[in-house]
């Protein structure tokens, strides 16, 4: 188990490497960073002198080797913007988005297996429908739609909440109540389709006659079963949580990393870009590892080849 | 706050929440503000950026000389009068008994630091596109009197003055900061992620204004920021959009000094024909054009507002006439002009509210005209490759969707970059048209309004350089607790002294 | 022995003729429905746009915000009409075309690119493994914003390069569930069987694996065709999507976001359409996994012959 842990890990370091390089230079063909961090009206000399000072006007791979050369001291660059420290900026807005994927994903698994079990115990059923179609229904809509008609109706309509912003456990539900949508509407109907397909087997058909409760048999045998493909599902919605709730933090000024990111990428800082995307890669890179260990756990076939 | 014990308090405020008044209710003296975008930075050298200067500029540095945008007056801050000794050389005499909000003397040397500071090139300074290629030197006479030496004649040196910010001589020389120091009536208290706070300052030399803390947040969505200030977690927003300013008791329209229009490309066929560009200008159905942008705004027949050093009131816009376009489009074509090449209409996203719905309402109605025109949105980056020199190599005839903003008085700020052949946005190379740019640039008084006026006659009546199309008006919402009213200088400041408590 | 083999393979999952099939939808009244609307649907955006597709991009300045539901003004506006007075139905039909083509288009490259790689992955494991799972990381951790922005900017705003942004981007879920099936496939008897039989690995991925993996993957195509949509949508509220003139159900839901407090329709019709044509896929989905497999079918058979 540490061997894999060990060679998934520096496999995943590579990767890492290879990711930078590849962000670097691509972004660095997304044109002329003076041309946005000077006045539109500033001299051609004024803008060969910001290159100049900030080192763009050295060939790309000259810039990587630097670029390289401060990784190894654990240097991230200046943010061209913020006048600070780009991996600083990058880490302080990171928890903010961790928060809002950890609770996002916990509650949208949470109420996605009570629904999906519930729905899947009688296929076809009122419950059943009703349940499907609402929580696909919800994962349908564009959230950014979703979040400012949520904003009209609960903050300005019914002065319920507050419109945005962070603080409170009020200015909590919002964010979080469009975050979970698409994830619960994806797993409701992960949880559903694998118990349905749990429970259509010969062997659960056998205990069913022979008159074993249907609790046992939904958290014995399905719950069981569907663990392996809501992880699945749920660790890649996570990691595209984690790559920026864009959306949402953008319309609620949720000052995360998918903000900043976008943020620098249009406003091409690419020390800052460099940096969120390091942050987001590793947190990416250690979830895909503990799927696989979970997996390896849970799965015994696969824990014979992970070994 | 771990999720942990997020879970129950969600579940707990939820079954309250209705019975609870959400938020606690602002302190007197204190205000909250929602802008559009984050302040970058707050380095005082970059100012004249919208996003930074709404927040510092008269709150926490201030300036030698102000000018009023409406007339282009400039009118004393730090600076108490001032003089032009020889061709060269400006003489300020300045403020007495003012300190840094860091206790030291606002004198000769501190003037003579921040414009250094501002000229160094150590580090990026916004500031300085504002004096071109000229170089100032400072040099104090005594404590309060400096002489500022321009290498070349700067007859509206006190106008251009006003884009150097003070800063207290503690502030570092070598690399940009976010803790500006200077002699404004406010301190920066907080800068984060999430907002920044300013609170008054008790060492101010002027009056103390009526706000005690202002507290900066920024959201993006115009609607999310009209909601803040309608539910009151906010007191104002200096921009909403057109369609969220519904409600007369809040929202107020203000010319904001920012001008849009669509530039030629004169250096490609059927664009170099003045017939072409006069029947761009005609196709153009402006009135219902205008609905995009709301009633208030103005057709622009030049790019500097009313008000204005050097704007023609004798200039007329062109006027909708689509069967003149056509023929003039006919008469060009029977003399042999490709009218049928495909022009390139380049816009930009986010330019400015309805800026691309602008683009493909225009797109259409050259269509309709008779025009070959193919609509390519672009972002920010790609789109100055087509605004600034050097141009793209072989980009064909172009059309490139422009927002100018002047607030600083003057033509100067405009004319040479739109029109001169070495201007940084100009297609028009034109000797005549240099020399009478050098000319009035030169000039100071009477002659140098007239020549400028002559100037937008000429580029407009003559040569149809460009299609202009609006003075365009902001819209800011004002919450019920405060009297504040925006100006054509909203764009570059805020100054929380002007805002009082109803 | 060898034909004892080959019928220990499990057999393809397939329809059992268009007949069955037929027989099964109509038992299943929410799957008929939704299989209607998407076969209108289709049909819509393929003639729709030939009909009154000139009215999609006529501005009518005079007639901004048009409220629906109005008898003063063509059929065509019965919908309303946009923020420069378009037509919203001629709108929809022309925004169908792009966008069903968009999210088609998106998925069949993930699904083939995805579909392939994961085989590679899946049968070859260690070295071609472990690199293309490694691969699938990056693409995941390569924000999709940055791709669209370096696409908008290197290749310039097109619907084919929108199409490659949204393809790239999905392309890990299919590797992932393609490598997850053949891993379990390869153990199972049939191969080893192929295997001990001399069959050559070309022939045993393409012969006995490939056709397997079809129906798992056809069942996250229609699933992954609405995430599609969403995400070319919220690129489009983010100015990265697909840029005038040119537009989509979602870049109309985009531009109307500011007009709801003042004009719903803009962004209501398209928003909703996404939804329904969302939904129906997922029923449709759903509805396939059922029939195709041996062990539910009893379900859509039982109804067949319940008297209800």
């Amino acid at each position: 188990m540490l061997g894999f842990i060990v060679r998934r890990a520096m496999q995943s370091a590579v990767a890492i490497i290879g990711l930078l390089v590849l962000v670097f230079v691509l972004t660095r063909l997304t044109g002329d960073p003076a041309a946005l961090f000077l006045p539109l009206d500033s001299s051609l000399e004024a803008r060969q002198e910001f290159n100049r000072l900030n080192g763009f006007d050295r060939p790309i791979y000259l810039q990587f080797l630097t670029y390289l050369g401060d990784l190894a001291r654990f240097e991230f660059g200046m943010s061209l913007r913020q006048n600070r420290p780009a991996m600083e900026v990058a880490l302080q807005a990171f928890p903010h988005t961790l928060q809002l994927a950890v609770i996002a994903i916990s509650l949208a698994t949470f109420f996605a297996v009570v629904v999906g079990s519930i729905a899947a115990a009688r296929p076809g059923g009122l419950f059943d429908r009703v349940a499907s179609l609402v929580s696909l229904a919800g994962a349908s809509a564009p959230d950014f739609w979703v979040a400012i008609v949520g904003v009209m109706i609960f903050a300005v309509g019914l002065d319920l909440l507050p419109t945005s912003g962070t603080g409170g456990p009020l200015y909590w539900i919002m964010p979080i109540g469009v975050l979970v949508l698409r994830p619960f509407g994806l797993l409701v109907q992960v949880v559903r389709g694998t118990m349905i397909g749990v429970l259509s087997t010969p062997y659960v058909k056998t205990a069913r006659a022979k008159g074993v409760s249907p609790t046992v048999i939904i958290f014995k045998h399905g719950l069981r079963n569907a663990v392996l493909p809501v992880i699945t599902v749920a660790g890649d919605l996570a990691a595209s949580l984690v790559n920026g709730a864009v959306v949402v933090e953008t319309i609620f000024g949720w000052p995360g990393i998918g903000k900043l990111m976008i943020d620098a990428i249009i406003q091409r800082d690419f020390a800052v870009v460099q940096s969120t995307i390091l942050v987001t890669a590793c947190a990416i890179f250690i979830l895909n590892i503990a799927i696989d260990l979970a997996y390896a756990l849970l799965d015994p076939r696969i824990r014979r080849q992970t070994t | 706050m771990s999720y942990k014990r997020m879970l129950p308090a969600l579940a707990a405020v939820l079954s309250l929440s209705s019975a609870l008044p959400v938020l606690a209710q602002q302190a007197d003296g204190e205000i909250t503000i929602v802008l559009p975008e984050q302040p970058s930075n707050l380095e005082p050298c970059g100012s004249i950026l919208t996003d930074v200067g709404q927040v510092l500029n008269q709150n926490i540095t201030e300036t030698l000389t102000v000018v009023d945008p409406t007339d282009g007056s400039v009118d004393p801050k730090l600076a108490t009068e001032w003089s032009q000794t020889d061709e060269l050389t400006w003489r300020f005499k300045l403020r007495d008994g003012v300190t840094f909000q860091d206790g030291m003397p606002f004198n000769a040397e501190a003037v003579k630091f921040s414009l250094d500071r501002m000229t160094s090139k150590a580090f990026t300074c916004n500031n300085l596109a504002k004096f071109g290629d000229d170089t100032l030197t400072v040099t104090p006479v005594d404590d309060l009197t400096v002489d500022i030496i321009s290498t070349k004649p700067q007859p509206i040196m006190p106008t251009l003055i006003s884009v150097a910010m003070i800063v207290a001589p503690s502030t570092s020389t070598t690399e940009a900061t976010n803790a500006p120091i200077g002699t404004g009536p406010y301190t920066l208290g907080e800068y984060g992620q999430e907002r920044i706070v300013l609170n008054r300052s008790d060492s101010y030399w002027g009056q103390a204004p009526a706000v005690a803390k202002a507290t900066y947040v920024w959201r993006g969505e115009s609607s999310l920021r009209a909601a803040m200030v309608q539910t009151g977690e906010a007191d104002l927003t200096p921009t909403i959009a057109l369609q969220d300013a519904t409600d007369p008791a809040m929202d107020f329209a203000y010319l904001n000094s920012e001008t849009t229009s669509v530039r030629i490309d004169l250096d490609y066929p059927p664009l170099d024909d003045l017939r072409v560009r006069k029947a761009l200008n005609l196709a153009i159905d402006w009135e219902g054009l205008k609905t995009l942008f709301g009633e208030e705004s103005l057709r622009a027949s030049q790019m500097v507002v009313p008000g204005i050093n050097g704007h023609n009131d004798a200039v007329a816009a062109w006027t909708y006439d689509p069967d003149q376009a056509t023929a003039l489009l006919e008469e060009a074509r029977a003399a042999g002009v490709a009218v049928d090449t495909e022009i390139n209409l380049v816009g930009r996203n986010g330019i400015y509210p309805n800026g691309a719905e602008a683009m493909e309402a225009m797109m259409a109605m050259w269509q309709e005209a008779g025009f070959n025109i193919k609509l390519t949105m672009l972002d920010v980056a790609d789109w100055t490759r087509y605004l600034q020199k050097p141009f793209p190599e072989a980009r064909g005839p172009t059309l490139v969707q422009i927002q100018h903003d002047n607030n600083k008085g003057d033509a100067a700020f405009t004319i040479p970059i739109f029109y001169h052949s070495n201007g940084s946005y100009a297609t028009l190379a034109d000797p005549a048209l240099d020399g009478e740019i050098d000319a009035a640039l030169a000039a100071v008084q009477d002659k140098r309004t007239a020549g400028f006026q002559a100037i937008f006659s000429k580029v407009h009546d003559e040569l149809a350089a460009d299609i202009p199309m609006f003075h365009m008006i902001g819209f800011t919402r004002v919450g019920p607790r405060i009297d504040w009213k925006p100006s054509l200088a909203t764009n570059s400041e805020i100054p929380l002294a002007g805002i009082a408590f109803k | 022995m060898s034909e004892i083999i080959i019928t220990a393979a499990p057999p393809a999952p397939r329809f059992a003729g268009l007949r069955t099939t037929w027989r099964y939808l109509v038992r299943d009244k929410f799957a008929l429905v939704a299989v209607g609307f998407l076969v209108l649907l289709v049909l819509a955006a393929i003639f729709g746009p030939m009909l009154i597709g000139e009215l999609a991009t006529r501005p009518g300045l005079r007639q901004r915000n048009l409220a629906p539901f109005s008898f003063a003004h063509d059929w065509t506006y019965f919908l309303g009409a946009d923020t420069l007075g378009r037509s919203i139905i001629a709108r929809l039909l022309v925004g169908a075309q792009n966008t069903l083509g968009i999210a088609f288009a998106a998925v069949v490259v993930a699904t083939l690119v995805g579909g392939t790689l994961g085989l590679i992955a899946g049968y070859t494991q260690r070295l071609y493994g472990a690199a293309i799972l490694r691969l699938a990381d990056i693409i995941m951790s390569f924000p999709s914003l940055l791709l669209a922005l370096i696409v908008l900017y290197l290749l310039g705003p097109s619907v084919t390069n929108l199409v490659f942004v949204l393809a790239f981007t999905r392309i890990p879920i299919y590797l992932r569930t393609t490598r997850a099936e053949v891993m379990e496939l390869r153990q199972r008897m049939f191969v080893q069987a192929a295997k001990s039989m001399g069959a050559g690995h070309l022939r045993i991925v393409l012969r006995h694996i490939a056709p397997l993996t079809i129906p798992t993957l056809v069942t996250i195509a229609a699933i992954d065709f609405a995430a599609v949509i969403l995400a070319e949508s919220a690129l489009s509220f983010l100015g990265l999507g697909i840029q005038p003139p040119e537009f989509t159900w979602g870049a109309m839901v985009a531009t109307g976001r500011g007009y709801l407090q003042s004009a719903w329709w803009i962004s209501f019709w398209p928003g909703l359409l996404i939804m329904l044509t969302t939904l129906s896929l997922n029923i449709v989905a759903s509805w396939a996994r059922t029939a195709a497999d041996p062990q539910q079918r009893w379900r859509l058979q039982k109804l067949q012959r319940s008297p209800r």
